[in-house]
């Protein structure tokens, strides 16, 4: 029973990250959070949040005000830890755009549809044994494997090895439902992959792995240097982190809005050209990262109030992609959507670093879906839903397919 | 204010008033029209703000930095005509500029 959303008619908004009853649709609470309060203060966990798409755009793009030298994640602002040197998705320039710019020639639209072919193998690899049975389970059997797969494919990662390296970073990031993470699981730097560093470093091959550990850099005093080991480390713990839980909740999306919305399912499966557009319409509406944020290091009005230098802000993008000034009707699913883009990737120098490999997987994993299973259900009773701070997603989406 | 046409991968045209001073991949995502994606926000990183520039506008839109040189070897379907639209500001002089969007950004 939807509790929380019912008694919250007559009172002041409530929203924070970690509720699971908020979690399993928050989209009235954003609408309200849109109207009412633009910037929205939550007492209980001491953060800022902006919900309308125009604030989020403009905003993050003012990377002095709002730093991710703090990490981008809740918990972990308001803990002021220590960053690991080379993790730049937690570092403001200079420094981010001395290590953003040595990887960004790697995720590009080029190279990740140069996969196509490979991701596309893994894909009926996982998808064959299952055909002609009445249930898959778009986590299980797609959803938990392709993504790893992909990324210790792209690592160089020996494919023995994947399924380990994927349950270690799982188990470093996962939260108690309802639970913020734990401190120490911002720490991890990714030790776990120092016995294949060393092994490519004999073996190079063409791989991201060896490219990383080739690679020459001016660094933020102008010298001209390789990566340190540490330094490959973080790199790979980045990626491999970032590539995981987030495309296997794209999936899992994939399954639960499709079967939900037959309608718009057959659309594609009648013409499979609007694939891609599919998919971007499945990251606006359900985004997989629901929400980054920023550690504000300066005094910023916003909406006639003063946000405090110190305070956490929270950039609702699951909000912003269903805000009506920018995408009309916007609590209605449509792959034929036509319009500007979603925010699901973020904007600016901190955006996704893996959209295009996200999208690539995405597309791939939807049309070798629909080609076997053209018609599914949800088991909503056996789905389970799942929210840490910074992901939300499906951990089970089993269907009944015919 | 400055006229911009995009022209979509299935032919239809987008005429649009941009601001000068505002580069062609804003003018695109500012004002509703579909196939420009342009993530990174013009900081010249994601290469998904790809256009074809019409020809007869090729030279007067101004040349290419090193950093756009690099990144435009990696979108999808590179042509000779293909810019980065983040990278190129609309002035009075880019009065009825042409360009076509890609079939896809990624």
């Amino acid at each position: 029973m939807d509790t929380a959303t019912e008694a919250q008619g007559d009172e002041a908004v409530y929203w924070d990250p970690y509720r699971p009853d908020i979690g399993e649709n928050p989209y009235p609470t954003f609408r309200r959070m849109r109207e009412e309060t633009p910037l929205y203060y939550n007492e209980e966990y001491d953060f800022y949040a902006l919900s309308r798409f125009a604030d989020i755009e403009s905003h993050l793009g003012d990377t002095e005000t709002f730093s991710s030298a703090r990490s981008d994640i809740l918990e972990f602002i308001k803990e002021d830890i220590d960053i690991p040197r080379g993790m730049f998705i937690w570092e403001d320039p200079p420094l981010h755009t001395v290590y953003r710019n040595v990887v960004a020639r790697v995720f590009t639209p080029k190279r990740m549809n140069d996969l196509e072919t490979q991701i596309r193998d893994y894909c009926a690899r996982c998808l064959d044994p299952l055909v002609g049975s009445e249930r898959i389970d778009f986590i299980a059997d797609l959803g938990a494997k392709l993504p790893g797969g992909v990324i210790g494919m792209l690592l160089g990662i020996p494919d023995e090895e994947r399924d380990v390296v994927r349950e270690r970073v799982e188990a470093a990031l996962r939260t108690e439902t309802g639970k913020p993470m734990e401190v120490s699981q911002a720490t991890y730097q990714g030790e776990g992959y120092e016995a294949y560093l060393d092994w490519r470093a004999k073996n190079p091959s063409d791989d991201l792995m060896t490219t990383l550990l080739g690679v020459e850099f001016k660094d933020e005093t102008g010298t001209t240097r390789k990566l340190t080991r540490e330094e490959i480390l973080i790199f790979v713990n980045v990626i491999a982190g970032a590539g995981n839980e987030t495309t296997s909740r794209l999936i899992g999306w994939t399954g639960k809005i499709l079967g939900d919305h037959p309608e718009q399912r057959r659309h594609v499966v009648a013409d499979p050209a609007l694939i891609p557009a599919a998919i971007e319409e499945i990251l606006r509406f359900e985004p997989p990262g629901p929400a980054v944020a920023r550690y504000v290091t300066r005094d910023i009005e916003i909406h006639g109030q003063t946000v405090p230098a110190g305070s956490a802000m929270l950039f609702l993008l699951a909000s912003a992609n269903r805000d009506e000034e920018r995408f009309p009707d916007g609590d209605s699913f449509n792959v034929k959507r036509q319009g500007s883009p979603h925010i699901t990737f973020g904007r600016g120098i901190h955006s996704c670093l893996g959209s295009a490999l996200a999208r690539v997987e995405g597309r791939v994993a939807l049309d070798e879906v629909l080609k076997r299973f053209p018609d599914w259900t949800v088991d909503v009773e056996n789905a389970k839903l799942s929210s840490s701070s910074s992901t939300r997603g499906w951990d089970t989406l089993p269907a009944f397919t015919r | 204010m400055v006229k911009i046409t995009y022209i979509g991968s299935g032919g239809e045209e987008h005429v649009v008033d941009v601001d000068a001073g505002r580069s062609v991949m804003r003018g695109a995502v500012e004002n509703d029209v579909r196939g420009i994606i342009g993530e990174c926000g013009g900081s010249c990183l994601c290469a998904t703000c790809h256009v074809y520039v019409d020809p007869a506008w090729l030279d007067r839109v101004g040349a290419k930095g090193e950093t756009e040189e690099l990144l435009l070897e990696e979108v999808c379907d590179l042509q000779p005509n293909s810019r980065l639209s983040c990278q190129i500001d609309v002035s009075d002089a880019l009065e009825g500029l042409r360009v076509r969007l890609p079939e896809k950004q990624v």
